[in-house]
């Protein structure tokens, strides 16, 4: 277990010195402000766009319409960034080598995966916290109404499935021997669950419901009770996943 | 006591068979000269007792205990230097070895005094800069650094002079030669000179198998081709002298060349008198030693 502690300090410090963490920051900082600004600009741009010869009758946007760019944006291509950052992390240690020396020293090999999913999922969760805290702030001050009571429920599923889609970038990553192997099968995997999804009778049960309902949540139309069968899938697979994982590098020539 | 020992251990790569039942010690304290041809099988060999390699048949014991395949706590007591360190190229060489003492379990306050004093051994400077910038010479040194600094009590180094300039070289065998006695040395080398300097014992390994393994004495004794080279100031003596010496000598331009076994100096006695009684002065006059190089050309063959 001290091992496994003394990776995730690796961890962090290479996270930080090869500039992962400043990248998340910046593109999710910038996801947070966006959100409600584009809101909040929608109907001036459209306006512009369709010139002074007729008007368009618009709603005012409201704080649903913020939230609803805030998950469009962490639920698609929030996610991909993450993946794209994340899915060299097992590949690259052992094409380069660079595990072969701390193994010798004693580093047991399910440290490497427990203590990368650790790491991994701090920085996604700290990606969409940020991003999220930065979105309420400017909903609040843009569109102060009542139209999303629920706002916490929202983000609960999305950090649940970041534990399942951690775990499968991970996996993907012990798989292959690049960084585009385990990014395209991550997506493989997520492009897959959204498919399942056009079948009605599966919706509760799958984990992509955790990234797609949330609008749901928030605006109050949906308790989350509905989604508790994914939720606990979702779950239960990222265990098994990141199981998987550990058994894979064990029998991994590094 | 042998603190390493291999049991018929066999390898196959595809239907290639690299290891066709290795089978070797090395005693506590001693240092073991790994030779044989490029693609022999040496660093697989390593990698096999270092558990970073599947063993298909046959075991391999490290101080008495098995090893196996991804199990990684026999480790603790074995260093290891590969031929070319990988390391984390935005670390500091200090930050690097505090990670690898606090893997092997040396203990805090031990750790930065252990990393200083081994710092200055391999003679790496104790700054800010971090590894990416370093050249491959340093890059083998700091990789000496984190293969001792755990004391281990096994040594495995895989052509670790490889990338070393000649004073480097001659630094890092003399390093190795220090440890003696405190720790057992494993290493792999082509150059054999090396392995000539600084090994108690050498293995050859050839076609899957230990062709030669003793001291280097007895290898020499074993394997010896012992010669005389007399050079004459003209061939017609040169060939003279040939004829003289009968059949275990032959004759080279103005050089003769006679095969002798036993001792130097009673043969060198009889060979001189019978040439002086023939007036057949020859100008100089060369004992020839086996070398490493002869013997691994023999067993090799």
């Amino acid at each position: 277990m001290k091992s496994t502690w003394f990776f995730i300090r690796k961890e962090l410090l290479e996270s930080w010195r090869n500039y992962h963490l400043l990248i998340i920051m910046i593109v999710f900082v910038i996801f947070g402000i966006e959100g409600p600004l584009m809101a909040k600009l929608t109907p001036d741009i459209l306006k512009m766009a369709s010139g002074s010869g007729f008007s368009i009758k618009m709603p005012d946007p409201t704080s649903i319409d913020s939230w609803q760019q805030y998950y469009k944006n962490m639920t698609q291509i929030g996610i991909y960034v993450l993946v794209v950052i994340f899915s060299g992390t097992v590949s690259g240690e052992v094409s380069q080598g660079t595990l072969v020396n701390l193994v010798t020293k004693g580093l047991p090999r399910y440290s490497v995966i427990v203590a990368k999913y650790i790491v991994t999922y701090l920085q996604w969760c700290l990606a969409i916290i940020t991003s999220f805290l930065i979105s309420w702030g400017y909903t609040a001050y843009y569109f102060p109404d009542n139209k999303t009571p629920n706002i916490w429920l929202g983000l609960w599923p999305l950090l649940i499935f970041g534990l399942m889609f951690v775990a499968i970038t991970i996996l993907g990553s012990t798989l292959s021997t690049n960084n585009y192997g385990g990014f395209l099968i991550s997506v493989i995997v997520f492009i897959g669950l959204t498919l399942l999804n056009l079948f009605k009778d599966s919706k509760r049960y799958n984990p992509i419901a955790l990234v797609t309902d949330n609008m749901s949540l928030v605006k109050g139309t949906e308790k989350i009770s509905h989604i508790m069968p994914a939720i606990w899938i979702t779950i239960f697979s990222a265990l098994v996943i990141f199981y998987l994982s550990i058994l894979l590098l064990r029998r991994k020539k590094l | 006591m042998a603190i390493l020992e291999l049991h018929d251990v066999k390898k196959n790569f595809g239907d290639k068979q690299v290891l066709k039942g290795l089978t070797f010690e090395v005693p506590e304290g001693s240092i073991f000269g790994f030779v044989g041809e490029n693609s022999a099988g040496k660093t697989t060999t390593m990698k096999m007792i270092l558990g970073l390699e599947t063993i298909d048949s046959g075991q391999i014991l490290i101080d008495g205990k098995r090893v196996h395949y991804g199990n990684s706590l026999i480790n603790r007591m074995v260093g290891y230097l590969p031929d070319v360190p990988k390391y984390y190229g935005y670390m500091t060489p200090k930050e690097y070895l505090t990670l690898c003492g606090q893997l092997t379990g040396i203990s805090k306050n031990d750790l930065s005094d252990r990393i200083e004093k081994m710092l200055k051994i391999v003679d790496l400077p104790i700054n800010k800069h971090r590894i990416h910038g370093f050249s491959r010479g340093m890059k083998q040194r700091l990789g000496i650094a984190q293969a001792l600094l755990n004391h281990p009590k096994l040594l495995i180094c895989d052509e670790p002079t490889s990338a070393l300039d000649p004073i480097g070289r001659s630094e890092f065998l003399n390093l190795l030669t220090s440890l003696k006695g405190e720790t057992t040395i494993v290493f792999s080398t082509h150059i054999l000179t090396d392995v000539e300097r600084i090994s108690d014992y050498v293995g050859i390994l050839h076609d899957g198998v230990l062709k030669a393994n003793d001291s280097l004495d007895n290898l020499k004794t074993q394997y010896a081709k012992s010669q005389i080279i007399f050079e004459f100031i003209s061939e017609d003596t040169a060939e003279k002298a040939a004829q003289i010496l009968g059949k275990n000598s032959h004759n080279n331009q103005k050089q003769v060349i006679l095969n002798y076994t036993g001792d130097y100096q009673i043969i060198a006695e009889t060979v001189l008198n019978t040439l002086l009684q023939s007036h057949l002065i020859p100008i100089s006059m060369n004992r020839q030693k086996t070398n490493l190089e002869d013997i691994f050309m023999e067993v090799t063959a």
